[in-house]
């Protein structure tokens, strides 16, 4: 079964510029994906559409076989969880711990229960030893991983990040992207990461290139960032390493065009 | 912004620090109704006492509660310029040309300084006591009845708690527009009224637009989370009323006893 299903969307702000245009497009389940595209490429949007905060204009949305609608929003929302862009405009709670709790004190979770909760979700983002730090004594990659904290508390099979990463310094990208990889791979939680990290769309299983409100091209990163013409087009940063690798082409080295560091380098001075 | 007493929550461990802040609020309160009680001088003796009791129970310093009064110096000086101008009945004191103080005037000022200080403090001792967000939680209980006459208390208390959550977000804000404004050539200390207007509106501009877009992110973040202030929520942090808040409202209520006493017997 789909995670996410989109069925020939379209939405537009002020009913002229159309934002997002007969989009179609199929997530399954347990994967990762990043979708990328310039700004105004419709992303950001596309987060707001499948959480329930815009409505389509036309077409429809499956979360996890449901077509959204106004009456199963809540139900949908339980499943679905959302990390926006900006540390601090989505940290509510006035310390760490009252931040986890507020979407179980949403959710109506017996308050006996919530503190065994919300010890577990901070142990799983590595923020144990803040549960009493305020927002303003927490670097931007700390507020990030108690908002991931906030929703891993709710248990969800489907985490959106719409830029999570695009604000903070590259420590806290770093420990950010390591955490998604792993509540991919160890909790199989469908990741849709909205990024214009190349580094980070690279690490995905599928990535999506939006242009314009509508899907330019779909695959595996390899795939799609070897497209050169697609790229070109675009005029999408490739990964460092891919850019890397194919400067040494140019310059006459036998290097085969590789996604990661670690590939790279393997290339360059084969181990064995 | 250092120097403000008033409002200003110092972590300490006293016993009033740990009442329980409904317990504190509710004291307060009786204690406000105490003090406007028509009981004369002595009316003030017992409420002075409780200050004093309370002051010491919660290891605040009786400087620190003094310096809370200092804003309102200049409110308490222009209280009895007032009222030694309108005030013409009693016996008269000075007679200096058309200048005449009368002992009415007097009597009238030292009331309201003697209220305003008393009650200062209180709230002082209150807010250096409790954790503001405590202080949110005490307010949403102690309103819960009202909640059935249609008094939306949880959402007041979510707004009360949200303020002071952006406080510090929005003080730092402020400090990039002055530094980012600054930086353009805008000078907010120097120059004629009119021109520190516009530079005040060279904050104020910026800062509103964020501000808004702020609260818009914040709404978004807080609907995905599953917030509707129209279903019931449970709460994380929970109250408990202990013996010693029991027996703080009891003494509160004996004051109030016996300025009652004093005042009507």
């Amino acid at each position: 079964m789909e995670a996410i299903a989109l069925d020939h969307l379209s939405f537009s702000y002020d009913g002229e510029n159309p934002v997002l245009k007969n989009l179609s497009l199929t997530i399954p389940k347990g994967s990762y994906t990043a979708i990328v595209g310039h700004n105004g490429s419709g992303k950001s949007t596309l987060a707001k559409l499948i959480i329930g905060l815009l409505e389509p204009g036309a077409g429809q949305i499956k979360v996890l076989g449901q077509t959204l609608s106004d009456e199963n929003l809540s139900q949908v929302r339980d499943h679905v969880g959302i990390v926006f862009q900006n540390p601090d405009n989505q940290f509510i709670g006035s310390t760490v711990a009252d931040d986890i709790a507020f979407g179980l004190e949403n959710h109506c979770v017996p308050t006996e229960d919530m503190q065994a909760m919300i010890e577990e979700s901070a142990a799983k983002v590595g923020m144990s030893a803040y549960l009493d730090a305020e927002p303003t004594n927490l670097s931007g990659g700390q507020k990030q991983r108690v908002a991931i904290a906030g929703i891993l508390a709710m248990a969800p099979d489907i985490i959106i990040f719409d830029e999570s990463t695009s604000m903070l310094d590259p420590q806290g990208k770093a420990s950010v992207n390591a955490q998604i990889r792993k509540l991919n791979q160890e909790k199989n939680i469908t990741i849709l990461s909205i990024t214009h990290d190349m580094e980070e769309a690279s690490q995905a299983e599928q990535v999506v290139v939006l242009d314009q409100g509508e899907v330019a091209a779909v695959g595996r990163p390899e795939d799609v960032f070897m497209n050169e013409e697609l790229m070109s087009r675009l005029r999408l940063e490739l990964p460092f390493a891919l850019k890397a690798a194919k400067a040494f082409q140019k310059a006459g080295l036998n290097v085969s065009p590789v996604l990661s560091t670690e590939a790279l380098v393997e290339e360059l001075c084969p181990s064995k | 912004m250092n120097n403000i007493a008033l409002g200003r929550y110092l972590p300490m461990n006293s016993l009033v620090n740990q009442m329980d802040p409904r317990a504190k609020i509710s004291i307060l309160f009786i204690l406000m109704i105490a003090i406007f009680i028509p009981a004369g001088f002595w009316g003030y003796v017992p409420i002075v006492a409780f200050i004093l009791l309370a002051l010491y129970l919660s290891k605040l310093s009786l400087s620190f509660a003094m310096r809370s009064l200092k804003p309102m110096m200049l409110m308490m000086v222009f209280l009895l310029v007032i009222n030694v101008l309108v005030m013409h009945t009693g016996t008269l004191l000075i007679s200096w040309g058309w200048f005449k103080v009368y002992s009415d005037a007097l009597v009238q000022t030292a009331y309201i300084v003697i209220r305003l200080t008393l009650m200062i403090i209180l709230c002082t001792i209150l807010t250096a006591t409790t954790k503001p967000l405590d202080l949110t939680l005490g307010i949403e209980k102690l309103l819960k009845p009202f909640e059935k006459i249609g008094l939306p208390a949880h959402v007041i208390a979510m707004m009360i708690s949200i303020a002071l959550r952006f406080i510090p977000t929005l003080i730092d804000e402020t400090n990039r527009i002055m530094n980012a404004q600054a930086s353009r050539g805008v000078d907010m200390q120097n120059g004629t009224f009119k021109e520190k207007i516009s530079a005040v509106l060279s904050l104020i501009v910026p800062l509103f637009v964020s501000a808004f877009d702020r609260a818009d992110q914040l709404a978004n973040a807080m609907e995905a989370r599953g917030y509707d202030p129209s279903r019931p929520r449970t709460r994380y942090k929970t109250l408990k009323m202990t013996s010693i808040d029991y027996i703080g409202l009891a003494l509160a209520f004996l004051v109030l006893a016996i300025d009652i006493a004093i005042a009507w017997l």
